[in-house]
């Protein structure tokens, strides 16, 4: 992954935020959450022209060899946005379960498939449980006749419904491996399942003797790299959105009057905006200094991206919860963008590893070091 | 003999500095060269003069004009070798309130003193004027003498450190009773050895005594030390607060690094106490082990800020983030300990050390604008809030209700 400076990461930053401004603005979210594949296949094609999808990917497949930085970065904006995509599963985890592998035709098919929006990933990376741990991986992968055959289910799928291809963590006796599928194979069920988020898409998928390819040399190592970067990736994308929905609950503040002053001047609001602030900050704070370490390949960048992973997800739980609190009855109206915040924040509180897994092993990184 | 600031190099300047503290002082007895003992008043009297104990300030005043960069570059060196008296421009709130705000009299009678050993302390607060510091009672009138005239103070301040050792304090006081409460405030510096000065140790719920009451009966001030003008003091005072906060910040930056490499000290009171499988202590510990860590990311990033921006709004966070991570690590100390919490004393060490804590952690809470009005700070000056309606804003003070 190459190096960018501050100034090109701005630059990308600005051009994917005024992206999301044109086309995925608030009444544009909401057609595109309420659309059949939850999302706009429009901003996806342009997000893809933009280079987007090819962030993470090397340039010598299609992409533009962006490290975490970057990524953090756009993510930012993202969950400003609360961009509804398959951006996490495809560019993300997809992309560096590819990159990770040593099937350099694999890799020459797919990854720039990836980067000009041509394919769609899913990524089925845990059981019924939902912890993202590998004792939680509740499918079965063996060899007959030299072919792979998978057998099992695999819960909390993003947007599996429109993918072309699934990427699939399973089982191969001690240790586990992944495995690429046809998503429009008869051998796979996919299952809608009904999310409280209206801005994810979530699928149960059964495989049932699926005919797979394994990701060669994609070991449990692998596996933990792919899911801590996009714990990353996540942790950005809620430090974003924290600080957005924050700003508009302080405008808010100023603007609205009850017995004839703004509501801003009482202090019973203004101590706890106040205190929010500090989450605000703490949480970009967190996820910046993550990927710093991530892309200098420090050593404690599994410590910080633990600190990350809970400290946003905490963080936009509070403020998206309080924003909904202070902006009192209007915010109680599905018409209000505050609830959309509050229930992307109370789902990444559960996407790939709770806030207690995640100060546990937090805590188990300071011990270790 | 003064380099010209604009153009000298750092490695001249440190060459300089270095050559100068050769000739002049001496490492390892840490006092000034070819004496038998250290004489603070005269080696500070040596470094003022060479301008590099404020070297910010003007030349006129025992500056030499220099940057705050080339200024840092000089305490470096004199802080390598064990220098006293470095960086006065930063951290002597007397001397930097009258540089600033005084008039040119008074920086003449009481600057170079300010320098070479007379300490000053701090007369803000009072029993009835704690967060709301406008409200100030003591008494400043103004009696003619045959002399011309000159203030006398009465009243009684409290919360004041190094009361005992100072020889000027920094005196808020009421002259004007008929004015609103901030348009009636004076700033005077207050000589501290008189009669009329009743000095009191405070015990605090610590079992310590850091800070005094003061009782002034009938002191007096000469009409020259009063700073920004009768009635003026108020503007004074946001100065001189923020200065003060400027070096609290600073303090506040510095203290989370000092725990780096080290085993966290939560985790290892839980490893000593048995509790370090406790699952539910284990997330306790890690969360507050995370706040103390965010904060000081904050803190990086708002250095990082100031270097790149001149400013950061973030600075302003860390001392009521502060707040939480010290009731917090109290708590889940006591946590730890279990019944153990409920003893104290020397043959309890763990448990003595986490109940000081307890108590110690009001004295950033509290201390230096509570909480409350941190939170206020922050929500005005960085959010934009409006103010909350104060009552007594545009009331002569003589009827403002107070208790």
């Amino acid at each position: 992954m190459s190096e960018f400076s501050d100034d090109e990461r701005g630059a990308m930053r600005d051009s994917f935020a005024r992206l999301l401004s044109e086309r995925a603005n608030e009444l544009q979210l909401r057609k595109a959450m309420a659309s059949a594949h939850g999302f706009d296949m429009g901003l996806w094609q342009s997000m893809a022209e933009m280079g987007l999808l090819g962030l993470i990917v090397a340039p010598e497949y299609g992409g533009i060899g962006g490290d975490a930085q970057l990524l953090e970065n756009l993510m930012e904006e993202a969950g400003s946005h609360l961009l509804c995509s398959p951006f996490l599963s495809t560019a993300v985890m997809a992309a560096s379960l590819l990159s990770a592998s040593s099937d350099e035709a694999l890799k020459s098919e797919l990854l720039p498939a990836i980067c000009d929006g041509t394919k769609i990933f899913a990524v089925a990376a845990t059981g019924a449980n939902g912890s993202w741990t590998n004792d939680d991986i509740s499918i079965e992968a063996h060899k007959k006749d030299g072919q792979w055959i998978m057998d099992g289910t695999a819960s909390f799928v993003l947007h599996a419904e429109k993918a072309d291809a699934i990427l699939a963590f399973a089982r191969t006796g001690e240790t586990a491996g992944v495995f690429l599928v046809d998503a429009k194979a008869k051998a796979i069920g996919i299952e809608k399942l009904e999310a409280n988020d209206p801005t994810l898409r979530l699928s149960e998928i059964t495989f049932s003797a699926a005919h797979a390819k394994r990701l060669e040399t994609v070991n449990e190592t692998a596996i933990a790299e792919v899911l801590d970067l996009t714990r990353l990736a996540l942790a950005g994308e809620h430090a974003g959105g924290a600080k957005r929905i924050f700003d508009i609950t302080v405008q808010y503040l100023q603007t609205r009057y009850q017995f004839g002053r703004q509501i801003g001047s009482y202090q019973a609001l203004k101590h706890i905006v106040a205190d929010l602030l500090i989450e605000v900050e703490s949480a970009a704070s967190a996820a910046r200094h993550a990927a710093k370490l991530h892309a200098a390949k420090s050593p404690d960048a599994q410590t910080f991206i633990s600190l990350a992973s809970f400290a946003c997800a905490d963080a936009y739980r509070d403020i998206s919860a309080q924003s909904i609190q202070l902006h009192g009855g209007i915010a109680y109206t599905w018409e209000h963008t505050a609830h959309l915040y509050w229930r992307r924040a109370r789902s990444g509180l559960w996407l790939f590893g709770s806030s207690d897994q995640h100060r546990e092993n937090y805590l188990h990184c300071l011990e270790a070091a | 003999m003064l380099s010209n600031a604009a153009t000298i190099s750092n490695d001249d300047l440190a060459a300089e500095v270095e050559a100068w503290l050769d000739a002049h002082w001496d490492d390892q007895t840490r006092r000034e060269k070819d004496t038998n003992q250290l004489n603070v008043k005269s080696w500070l009297g040596k470094l003022v003069d060479a301008g590099y104990s404020v070297p910010t300030w003007s030349p006129d005043w025992f500056g030499r004009g220099y940057s705050s960069k080339q200024a840092r570059l000089i305490d470096k060196i004199l802080k390598s070798r064990k220098v006293i008296g470095r960086s006065q421009d930063r951290y002597n709130l007397g001397a930097v309130t009258v540089y600033r705000l005084g008039s040119e009299q008074l920086k003449s009678d009481l600057l170079r003193e300010m320098l070479t050993g007379a300490q000053s302390c701090l007369l803000y607060s009072e029993p009835n004027a704690g967060s709301d510091l406008a409200g100030v009672r003591t008494k400043a009138e103004w009696v003619t003498g045959p002399d011309g005239g000159e203030y006398v103070i009465n009243g009684q301040k409290v919360w004041t450190s190094n009361a005992k050792e100072a020889t000027y304090g920094m005196l808020l006081a009421r002259t004007d009773w008929d004015v609103p409460k901030h348009g009636g405030i004076s700033f005077f510096i207050f000589p501290m050895m008189q009669d009329g000065v009743d000095i009191r140790p405070i015990n605090q719920i610590t079992g310590e005594s850091e800070f005094n009451e003061i009782f002034i009966e009938d002191a007096r001030v000469p009409a020259g030390n009063v700073v920004g003008g009768l009635n003026g003091g108020w503007k004074v005072l946001q100065t001189a607060l923020a200065y003060e906060r400027l070096i609290m910040g600073e303090g506040a930056t510095e203290r989370p690094g000092k725990q780096k490499s080290s085993v966290p000290p939560l985790l290892e009171l839980a490893q000593q106490h048995g509790k370090v499988g406790d699952p539910v202590i284990r997330q306790k510990i890690a969360q507050a082990i995370a706040y103390r860590q965010l904060n000081s990311l904050n803190m990086k990033r708002a250095k990082d800020e100031i270097i790149n921006n001149g400013s950061s709004s973030l600075m302003s966070l860390g001392k009521l983030a502060m707040s939480r991570i010290q009731h917090g690590e109290a708590r889940v100390a006591a946590e730890i300990l279990g019944a153990a919490s409920l003893l104290d004393g020397e043959d309890f060490d763990d448990s003595a050390n986490m109940n000081f804590d307890s108590a110690k952690a009001y004295m950033n809470s509290i201390g230096g604008g509570s909480d409350q009005i941190q939170r206020n700070i922050i929500s005005e000056r960085i959010l934009g809030l409006p103010r909350e309606i104060e009552v007594d804003r545009n009331m002569p003070f003589r009827d403002v209700k107070s208790g």
